[in-house]
């Protein structure tokens, strides 16, 4: 049983993050490099978190850089861990997690589906959840929704009351 | 793997046994499942991309359509990560309207659960029933919120309006009337009907060793023998004030869980009459100025709150501005709707499919969002 | 049915029988399904107007398209109407059905469902109520037995139209029966 602080120490000493800071009760996050991720995330599921909730992409368009975010939880210490990692945009590759985590599988296939990510050694990576999508990944900050809708859908016309 | 002797079915979204519109693609022979893959995104409308184009007080309408059967619950959670992230202290009143309001979805769900299962093995006397009782737990929220199935009444800091006495009055009468007339009636039909048991009992099993390795939660992991309930790990709302248990079940089959969902009506019962006797007086909401130009600092969250069926969490990320910059929806169902399909599914009886899907919660609205 | 009978009195005795006895498809296409099963069990009854459910779109009348309609879904419904017989009816259930709803800046969504399907009717609401429901199914029994429900009709008459709205959206639809 740690609590936040003791949790800190410990990946302080053990790990070598780049970030690490308490934001509240019960939720922690810490930003690890990315030729280490994958073993950082090896250690902590050997230290009792082996819950993974999800994962998480987000779009930093300014910075060019797309940030990947992996939820974890452990029900011995009761806090929310998210470890990041950030990829650069315009290549867009990872690693796959899926040896640690089978069900990982299923979520990078849907960030391959909305953010164009590609992850190497998971090789299902069918669409999911779109169908015959030929336009840029939706999820991304450049593309613009409401043009796509005003170019692709009309609108009914409505007349008054004569 | 020598599909020439098997025959491939389609479960698809056009059929009465599937909780939603959901395909399961499978491969058959005889009269076992070989291979199975799920064919999901037919709900798909975009809910991510659509909350950055809003700003946070419009989210509120939207967020409630992401689950159909428990909407409440979505609009907790939004509220706890805008509060969570802008530092916002809930006053007390308003936490206590909030856990009555989450326990009466909860039991509204439960029920519909129930009879659910039950008219996917045949039961259907069982089926009116259940939708006949969580129609009057509507009429009462269409008394407090004005809607019966969209409320939007839990918005960041506080709830809309407060709720006279006369409708407490009216909730402990009509708890009275489920715990005293129906329920023992609903337990005499279902559960101590021997043909109920026969197809419940020893179907679609879960066990211990996958479900923590898929990331399952609630009553599917309960039914297992852990009693890992986010009200008691990490309380929220007023669940720290109240006294209540958490069932816990050791075999793990179909039958366990719809044991454990009947339990569960009764913790929450009791967890509703405790908060009305002892709520206190005071401001329902804070006063956070213009709706229109909420503001919070930048910063991230990831809150989660249990629901009927499980844990169900948001990522929030917040860059200073009028809208939300990222908002991830984590459903209850998504491990085992996407995954738990292609993994745990070879090996059932075709006629238990139905089930199967029905008794571990899936609700395809979650992950398609 | 012969030339000769059409618009005579026996057109009327068959529009009396149908209205009495409509099947409902079984097809919960969106969110605006959690109001249906309400509807058909007892408390507000909808079998005593003699409405049922039906399993397959083989042996159904009417198709209930309860809400919203993503791409994916649009092309199974598509399929379903096809395979469908004479005469038979197309309820648009909801306002997202009338010009986008609630997700009306969404890439996924259709916003108008009368271009790509005929529509008999509209319900209107967010959700409708049941007693909203068994309104329009009354209006539908009126409207059956005046004659003006002929959506199967104009969609055989204005093909070319329907057609070429589908395959603007789903790109190419392959029809077979």
């Amino acid at each position: 049983m740690r609590n936040e602080k003791e949790l800190i120490e410990f990946i302080k000493e053990k790990l070598n993050p780049l970030k690490i800071n308490k934001l509240r009760k019960n939720n922690v996050v810490v930003q690890l490099n990315n030729s280490e991720l994958v073993s950082g995330l090896n250690f902590l599921k050997s230290q009792s978190y082996s819950h993974l909730a999800t994962i998480s992409c987000v779009d930093w368009i300014e910075d060019n850089e797309f940030e990947l975010v992996y939820h974890l939880f452990s029900y011995q210490d009761k806090i929310n861990l998210s470890v990041k990692t950030r990829i650069d945009r315009e290549k867009s590759k990872f690693v796959t997690i899926k040896n640690l985590w089978k069900v990982a599988s299923y979520y990078e296939r849907d960030i391959h589906d909305f953010f164009g990510v590609e992850f190497e050694g998971n090789d299902n990576m069918e669409e999911l959840i779109l169908e015959n999508w030929n336009e840029l990944p939706p999820m991304r900050k450049d593309f613009k929704t409401r043009e796509y809708v005003d170019q692709k859908f009309d609108w009914r016309q409505y007349h008054g009351q004569e | 793997m020598d599909k020439s002797k098997m025959t491939e079915m389609f479960f698809g979204p056009n059929h009465p046994g599937v909780p939603g519109n959901y395909g399961i693609n499978y491969y058959y022979e005889g009269d076992t499942v070989i291979e199975a893959e799920p064919n999901a995104g037919h709900l798909h409308r975009g809910f991510e991309k659509l909350m950055e184009e809003r700003e946070w007080i419009k989210n509120t309408p939207l967020v409630c359509r992401i689950c159909v059967m428990e909407p409440d619950i979505n609009e907790m959670v939004y509220a706890m990560g805008y509060e969570a992230i802008g530092e916002i202290e809930v006053p007390e009143r308003a936490k206590y309207i909030r856990s009555i309001i989450l326990e009466l979805a909860r039991i509204q769900a439960h029920i519909f659960s129930i009879g659910g299962n039950c008219g996917a093995i045949g039961l259907y006397t069982a089926m009116q029933w259940g939708v006949l009782a969580r129609d009057y737990i509507l009429d009462i929220f269409e008394e407090i919120t004005g809607g019966r199935v969209y409320h939007i009444y839990i918005r960041p800091g506080g709830v809309r309006h407060d709720i006279k006495d006369e409708t407490f009055k009216k909730i402990l009468d009509l708890l009275d009337d489920l715990e005293n007339n129906r329920l023992p009636d609903v337990q005499k039909l279902i559960f101590e009907n021997p043909t109920a048991q026969k197809r419940w009992k020893d179907t679609a099993i879960l066990n211990q060793e996958d479900a923590l390795r898929l990331g399952v939660t609630g009553p599917s992991l309960r039914a297992t023998g852990l009693d890992h309930d986010v009200r008691k790990l990490m309380p929220y709302g007023a669940y720290d004030k109240v006294d209540f248990d958490v069932p816990v079940g050791h075999n793990s089959d179909a039958w366990t869980r719809m044991k454990l969902k009947r339990d569960e009506i009764f913790q929450s019962i009791k967890i509703i009459r405790q908060l009305i006797n002892n709520i206190p007086d005071g401001p329902v909401t804070v006063d956070l100025g213009n709706a229109l130009k909420y503001k919070i600092p930048k910063g991230e969250a990831y809150v989660k709150v249990e629901s009927a069926r499980g844990e169900y969490g948001y990522y929030m990320v917040s860059d200073g501005g009028l809208k939300p910059y990222r908002v991830h929806v984590r459903g209850t169902s998504t491990p085992l709707g996407l995954y738990g399909v292609e993994a745990l599914l070879p090996g059932t009886r075709i006629e238990d499919v139905p089930v199967w899907a029905h008794s571990l919660g899936i609700c395809p609205p979650e992950f398609d969002r | 049915m012969k030339e000769k009978y059409k618009n005579s009195k026996w057109q009327e005795v068959i529009n009396w029988a149908q209205k009495r006895s409509l099947f409902m498809l079984h097809y919960c296409t969106g969110c605006g399904a959690i109001e249906l099963p309400p509807t058909m069990t007892s408390r507000y009854d909808m079998s005593r107007f003699g409405i049922g459910p039906a399993a397959t779109p083989r042996q159904a009348d009417i198709l209930i398209i309860t809400g919203y309609l993503s791409t994916k879904t649009l092309r199974r419904v598509i399929y379903t109407y096809e395979q469908m017989q004479d005469p038979k009816y197309v309820l648009g259930f909801g306002s997202c059905t009338i010009n986008g709803g609630m997700y009306w800046d969404s890439y996924n969504t259709v916003k108008q469902l009368d271009k790509y399907l005929p529509v008999d009717l509209y319900i209107a609401g967010c959700m409708p109520r049941p007693e909203a429901i068994l309104e329009g199914f009354l209006e539908l029994k009126n409207k059956i037995e005046v004659g003006d429900a002929d959506g199967y009709k104009r969609y055989k008459t204005d093909y070319e139209y329907y057609k070429s709205n589908q395959e603007n959206v789903l790109g190419e639809v392959k029809r077979r029966q």
